[in-house]
């Protein structure tokens, strides 16, 4: 293998997500509860759809395609981040408690029933809480940590403050009434179902100038890889690096739970997976790993409005119903090779 | 300045000057008034007891530490002074050992080295390439450049992690007991490549346990003990069967190198059994 043929490697293989992507958008645009199918998908594209096939498809199921495309994107793309900063491959997007933050906020939205009233107030909520959960789990990890943000102490002060908003969760949702619990837990699972325009946009709000971030230190998460004392020698200014990466992806993963709620194990999956398959070069791995989540979340969302239609399971149920065994298989292979 | 550090012709002095530096919540200084230069064109070997503070002083050279007091200069200006990419392209570094949860190729853990010399979107270049591989020869890793670092032995290894401190192409090199772990032929490989990057130009300094090798490959030899210089200078001058006998707290005698070659003579140190001195 020659290093002139390794370098069209990588962009290849980011190239043939993206068309992955492209198709698995294709799939979810063709498959849904009204019937209607690739043959209309085409005379959509090509103009020549009746006015209700073509409102159905560009005004409900192609901004949920949208949707499902970034948030599955931000997860893939977050969670390899956070392996990155902790140096833990079992890292993913919620597991310093931005999720369990953001679930606070969404719970206290429904159980005082401002939910019900006021639908906007609840992704507000949700980000609040995700924003909140961010500034208290880095405060924490500073101060125990003075010579700097120490990833372990960044770990537990995550960890923690998770088990803690578990704990606020359980406690409001014990004093809620039946309609806001069945609400809340729906909303923990998360879905798509709300899905339009105004929500693809402002997630497309935090997710350009935060992949872009995230993008601009893939060379420093390879160098970060190797452990901070390696990374300091080879250039890398090791504390801002960390603190770019956690603000950066902790406000995209605000900003995607706010949108469908708490989607697992995409994050957790996704890059794992692509770090198996085609190794540890973050350059590749944070497009490959956004991209691979695009399409993972399309193909999953679309699977939880066919399966038992025409009512619609929980995306967050497929996604780790689905997930687990595929990653189950990946891990085996990647154990023989 | 990136100029003539590309043509490889800047060969700057790297001092630290009466350097002391404490560990947070310990009592006694690791370092206290060390002083060391690194000089281009030669070889420091600083060598002591288990916690002599010698890797401290790497680390203080290396700017990852701040001394408590006296300074660090890398010519004239202060090593701190400079940002993060400039020092690595003046100061490469092979720590003790590094571990990583995510396995990399030998060209991928090479081309870190780049790392200091390009922008966050900046892609890898036709020099930047030529330097890697340039860097793979010299270590005799080139074989392995496809190959994940997690199956390779300890010395391909190591010899990988020089391989990456080289294409930093800075012209200080500081390694810390590069030859811990590895069998007879390594030492010596390791040692004679160093040798070579001494005749390149390079200023380095090793860190190591290895007395006989420092002896016979060390321009200049600084002892270190408990945190102060024991003795500093020509290793067979350093070298006294008195001194090293109280710095290890053991007997030993010095015995000629028997030769043949350069290494004729120089002071080779023999462990006696306790009780036999």
């Amino acid at each position: 293998m020659s290093a002139r043929a390794g370098t069209w490697r990588a962009p290849g293989r980011v190239a043939g997500l993206a068309l992955a992507v492209l198709i698995a958008g294709a799939v979810s645009m063709s498959v849904g509860a009204s019937g209607l199918g690739p043959a209309d998908l085409w005379r959509t594209l090509t103009g020549d759809a009746d006015a209700s096939t073509h409102t159905i498809l560009l005004r409900l199921r192609l901004p949920r395609a949208v949707l499902a495309a970034l948030v599955g994107g931000a997860l893939g793309l977050c969670g390899c981040t956070f392996q990155a900063l902790l140096r833990n491959p079992l890292a993913e997007p919620y597991v310093l408690g931005v999720s369990g933050g953001a679930a606070v906020g969404a719970v206290v939205v429904f159980v005082t029933g401002v939910a019900a009233t006021l639908p906007w107030t609840l992704p507000l909520g949700a980000f609040l809480g995700a924003v909140g959960a961010m500034t208290l789990v880095l405060e924490i990890a500073r101060r125990a940590s003075p010579g700097g943000m120490d990833t372990r102490v960044l770990i537990l002060s995550g960890v923690i403050a998770g088990a803690f908003f578990n704990a606020i969760i359980l406690l409001l949702l014990s004093l809620a009434d039946l309609q806001s619990f069945r609400s809340a837990i729906f909303w923990m699972m998360g879905n798509l179902s709300a899905a339009d325009w105004g929500s693809a946009a402002l997630l497309a709000v935090f997710l350009v100038p935060a992949s872009a971030a995230l993008l601009s230190l893939a060379r420093a998460f390879n160098v970060l890889s190797r452990g901070e004392e390696v990374a300091y020698y080879l250039g890398a200014s090791v504390q801002r690096v960390k603190l770019t990466a956690y603000l950066a992806a902790s406000l995209l993963v605000a900003a995607s739970v706010a949108a469908v709620g708490v989607i697992g194990f995409v994050g957790l999956i996704v890059p794992h997976a692509v770090r198996l398959a085609w190794g540890n070069d973050h350059r590749m791995l944070l497009p490959a790993s956004f991209l691979a989540g695009s399409a993972f979340l399309l193909l999953a969302d679309t699977a939880a409005r066919v399966v038992v239609a025409p009512a619609e399971l929980p995306t967050g149920v497929v996604t780790a119903v689905a997930g687990v065994p595929v990653f189950v298989v990946l891990l085996m292979r990647g154990g023989r090779r | 300045m990136r100029g003539r550090e590309a043509r490889g012709e800047w060969r700057p002095v790297l001092r630290g000057h009466d350097l002391v530096f404490a560990h947070p919540r310990a009592e006694e200084a690791a370092v206290r008034g060390v002083s060391a230069e690194v000089m281009p064109g030669s070889l420091l070997a600083v060598a002591g007891p288990n916690g002599a503070g010698k890797t401290t002083l790497l680390r203080l050279l290396s700017g990852a530490l701040a001394p408590r007091e006296g300074e660090v200069r890398l010519d004239d200006r202060l090593l701190g002074d400079l940002g993060d990419r400039e020092r690595a392209r003046a100061v490469a570094v092979v720590p003790q050992s590094e571990s990583s949860p995510f396995p990399v190729t030998v060209r991928e853990m090479v081309g870190m080295g780049r790392y200091a010399h390009l922008g966050p979107w900046e892609g890898v270049g036709g020099r930047d390439r030529a330097v890697v591989d340039e860097a793979l020869e010299r270590c005799a890793v080139a074989d392995l450049a496809g190959r994940r670092l997690d199956e390779l032995s300890g010395g391909e290894r190591q010899r990988a992690r020089i391989a990456r401190a080289l294409a930093q192409e800075a012209p200080v090199l500081l390694l810390d007991e590069p030859t811990a772990g590895l069998d007879l032929r390594y030492r010596m490989e390791l040692f004679h490549l160093l040798r070579e990057l001494r005749a390149d130009g390079l200023a380095l300094l090793v860190v190591t346990h290895e007395l006989n090798l420092a002896a016979r490959f060390a321009d200049r030899l600084l002892l270190l003990d408990r945190g102060r210089e024991r003795a500093g200078g020509a290793p067979r001058e350093v070298l006294r069967r008195e001194t090293l006998e109280e710095m290890y707290e053991w007997p030993l005698r010095l015995v000629p190198h028997p030769g043949p070659g350069a290494d004729a003579g120089a002071p080779q140190t023999v462990p006696l059994r306790r009780g036999d001195e």
